[in-house]
């Protein structure tokens, strides 16, 4: 247990280091959130607003900017942990991933380590998160004191898992970084960051269940903006931990099969 | 400096189909067609189909569909351009091929001209698929001035090559890719126009969009294509975009020879 925390520890060392060479890197961590965020916002600008809106079947007008702020929170968090999830073919052009596979590393904690590196940007990011909308933003209704270190502990071991679940894909392929393209974009438009799934026609409600985030942004919004109990609350929780749980069986099912693909073919480095 | 270009075009489409075939060309189709997904699922299943009174005086038109999805098409084709031509030079940096370029006594227009043909093939595969997919989710093409449509297209390609120098410049100085063209985009994306008339941002961010050439060839596309507005009609925006165009040219220029220069010094000796 004590090894398999270093193997964590040191992985996740290395990818901090390895992503956060400069601070140019925290000024994009802070710009872009932002620029997307108050885009989303305009997008908004050409539909018709306020109270009668069409938009209030779903969200009333005033707490539109807050059901922004959440899902780019929830988003942003995502992306961050898996970002570097899609940097693994770097290990490819490095030649690194031979030696990683070679050496008796448990292949999990290297997996959950990359996701976990970018931890110090999450935390970073939620505390911006909630001073921005303590200050900033109306609508907030908490359920309790807990409700912030609960969100932030649900968008934590969700972006993991679905971090790990992507860091297995792009082991299959050299060239898979479009695959980061399929699966990210995606849950910027059916996850409910920008539009509330509800609204969806049912095919789209479909696609959008497949991502864990929404059933993360949909918990974090009981918590931040209705003021739901943890009673009210545990069916969505138990979802969200079913999601959780068979992400986390395919990583482990597809991490063996890329491996003895790599063993069978040799060809670890070049594809 | 047309034998530099062919040798590029060739050279570049190999080093596609054989290293990278799918990544940026899926990954820029993918961001359009989710700019048209988000556009059709906004209009008519969150909003009803029901617009701000400003928006058709502000565009023009009252057809929020065929706004949003050209902008979503435009827009990724500028980034596509723009990535295409200012990644080239510190792309052949990172596989270690700058320094065989740079002893070349090849013409680095040539060379540019090259690699611009190679993704203008690329961009207008891309272009086309984003628009037929946006055709399916109520992009309305029956007004459209064909010829004024092509014509801005063309020209936009030409400034956004401009504008690639510079970011191409900016790119070698920092000797990184993704967070100045990131940076870049992201603001071009506000700024610019692309999901929502630029008056309705602040006033004081709006003079952002007027040094951006994205902002008149999608406002002159647009017309060409909603409105069906003939060439002349859109010529205030053509003469934006040529001049902007010519000052990033000479900016990008002078920039790209200081870069290389700093380059040879710094990395090769």
């Amino acid at each position: 247990m004590k090894q398999l925390g270093s193997l964590l520890l040191a992985e996740i060392i290395k990818e901090h280091r390895h992503s956060f060479h400069s601070k140019m890197v925290y000024f994009s961590l802070l710009v872009w959130p932002v620029i997307n965020f108050v885009t989303a916002y305009y997008s908004f600008a050409p539909f018709r607003m306020g109270a009668d809106s069409p938009l209030a079947r779903f969200i009333s007008y005033e707490q539109l900017p807050l059901f922004l702020l959440t899902g780019y929170l929830g988003y942003i968090f995502y992306w961050c942990l898996v970002q570097s999830s899609w940097q693994m073919s770097f290990e490819r052009q490095a030649g690194t991933m031979e030696m990683i596979f070679i050496s008796p590393v448990n292949r999990l904690a290297f997996l959950y380590g990359r996701s976990l590196s970018s931890l110090i940007e999450g935390v970073w990011l939620f505390f911006c998160f909630v001073l921005l909308a303590l200050f900033f933003v109306d609508g907030i209704q908490l359920s309790g004191w807990w409700a912030p270190p609960l969100a932030f502990l649900i968008l934590l071991v969700s972006a993991i898992v679905w971090g790990g679940f992507l860091c297995v894909l792009f082991l299959f392929s050299r060239d898979s970084s479009f695959l980061y393209t399929v699966l990210d974009e995606p849950m910027l438009i059916f996850s409910g960051v920008r539009l509330p799934p509800m609204a969806f026609p049912v095919w789209a409600k479909v696609i959008s269940f497949c991502f864990p985030l929404t059933y993360a942004l949909q918990l974090i919004r009981e918590l931040l903006m209705e003021g739901a109990s943890l009673q009210t609350m545990l069916p969505s929780m138990g979802l969200l931990a079913a999601v959780l749980l068979v992400l986390v069986t395919a990583t482990v099912v597809l991490l063996k099969q890329a491996e003895k693909h790599m063993k069978k073919t040799g060809n670890m480095v070049m594809y | 400096m047309l034998h530099v270009a062919k040798a590029t075009f060739i050279r570049n489409t190999r080093v596609m189909i054989r290293a990278y075939p799918w990544s940026f060309v899926i990954g820029h189709i993918f961001s359009g067609v989710y700019t048209v997904l988000f556009a059709f699922f906004a209009y008519h299943y969150v909003f009803a189909g029901q617009l701000d009174e400003n928006f058709a005086h502000l565009t023009g038109s009252s057809d929020y569909l065929s706004y949003a999805i050209l902008g979503g098409a435009f827009y990724a084709f500028a980034v596509s351009t723009l990535m295409n031509v200012s990644r080239s030079l510190i792309t052949e940096l990172r596989e270690g091929t700058l320094e065989a370029v740079l002893l070349t006594p090849s013409l680095r227009r040539g060379y540019f001209l090259g690699n611009v043909a190679q993704q203008l093939m690329r961009t207008l595969f891309e272009f086309s698929v984003i628009v037929l997919v946006g055709a399916l989710f109520g992009l309305t093409l029956s007004h459209t001035n064909v010829w004024s449509a092509v014509l801005v297209w063309i020209l936009s390609t030409g400034a956004f090559f401009c504008q690639a120098l510079v970011l191409g410049s900016l790119m070698l100085w920092f000797r990184d890719t993704y967070i100045t063209q990131n940076t870049l985009f992201a603001v071009m994306a506000f700024v610019s126009g692309v999901t929502f008339p630029i008056p309705y941002l602040p006033e004081w961010l709006q003079p952002l969009g007027l040094i951006m050439p994205l902002a008149p060839a999608l406002d002159a596309f647009r017309q060409c294509v909603i409105q069906g507005a003939p060439l002349h009609a859109v010529s205030p925006q053509l003469f934006h975009m040529a001049a902007l165009s010519l000052i990033y040219l000479v900016i990008g220029v002078w920039g790209i020879r200081r870069m290389e220069k700093r380059v040879m010094e710094s990395i090769f000796g």
